[in-house]
């Protein structure tokens, strides 16, 4: 019984993702969603509203910061994990 | 673990150039992430820098150092701090500017000098604490099976 309903589960959420596939858009095509103005904006306003002369810094810093958190957060969130799996206390 | 196999392996040759490397190494970390608003590198590259100089420290010269009495609560303290001040700055810059508010915002600075960039800076240190700390521990974990 779990092994049927674990099988259907997982058939379930293939073809759910499968479904998201199907529905992206051709890859290169000039009228992606991709292909928007926001590319052109960094490059030429980048430095003069972040003031930072490298643009990736001022990308992932300043307009996509959030993003930068995130990573940061999974860092953290990896390292408590390993501890707490790892750690051996000092007497042992 | 052994300890006495591992102070067995140590030698002066490596001793000294473990002397002689590891401060070029760790400053050239700082100057990575420091200048991650001006060149190439940032928080990611200069953290895992700074990391990979505290292992090599480790390797080399053992226990018995300062660097390497980075305890269970001082990196929770690291870590948490900069995580909680990252938030703090970019969550400020967040709300002020994506609320329209009219209230202090960070200059930005003239682009090209070390101060300039608005939070870029702060946030590169933060990250760059953050992920030499994520390589040393990940690394002494690993290898010896305490922190």
């Amino acid at each position: 019984m779990r092994k049927v309903l674990s099988v259907a589960l997982a058939l379930a959420l293939i073809v759910i993702l499968l479904f998201g596939v199907a529905d992206l858009p051709t890859f290169g095509k000039a009228e992606n969603p991709s292909n928007n103005e926001v590319s052109y904006r960094y490059l030429e306003k980048g430095v003069e509203e972040t003031g930072a002369v490298n643009v990736v810094a001022g990308i992932i810093l300043d307009y996509r910061a959030f993003d930068t958190f995130g990573e940061a957060t999974v860092l953290f969130t990896a390292l408590i994990t390993v501890i707490a799996v790892l750690r051996r206390d000092e007497d042992e | 673990m052994n300890k006495t196999h591992k102070e067995a392996e140590r030698s002066d040759i490596l001793t000294e150039v473990g002397k002689l490397i590891i401060p070029f190494i760790q400053v050239f970390a700082i100057y990575v992430i420091l200048n991650g608003h001006l060149s190439p590198g940032g928080g990611f590259a200069g953290g895992t820098i700074l990391g990979a100089s505290m292992i090599l420290h480790r390797l080399i010269f053992g226990w018995d150092n300062l660097i390497s009495r980075l305890t269970y609560d001082r990196v929770m303290k690291w870590m948490c701090a900069s995580l909680l001040i990252y938030g703090a700055l970019k969550g400020y810059s967040f709300l002020t500017g994506g609320m329209h508010m009219e209230v202090w915002d960070v200059p930005l600075g003239t682009p090209g000098k070390l101060f300039s960039g608005g939070f870029i800076l702060p946030l590169n240190i933060a990250v760059g604490i953050i992920v030499s700390i994520t390589v040393y521990v990940f690394f002494k974990l690993f290898y010896e099976g305490t922190i």
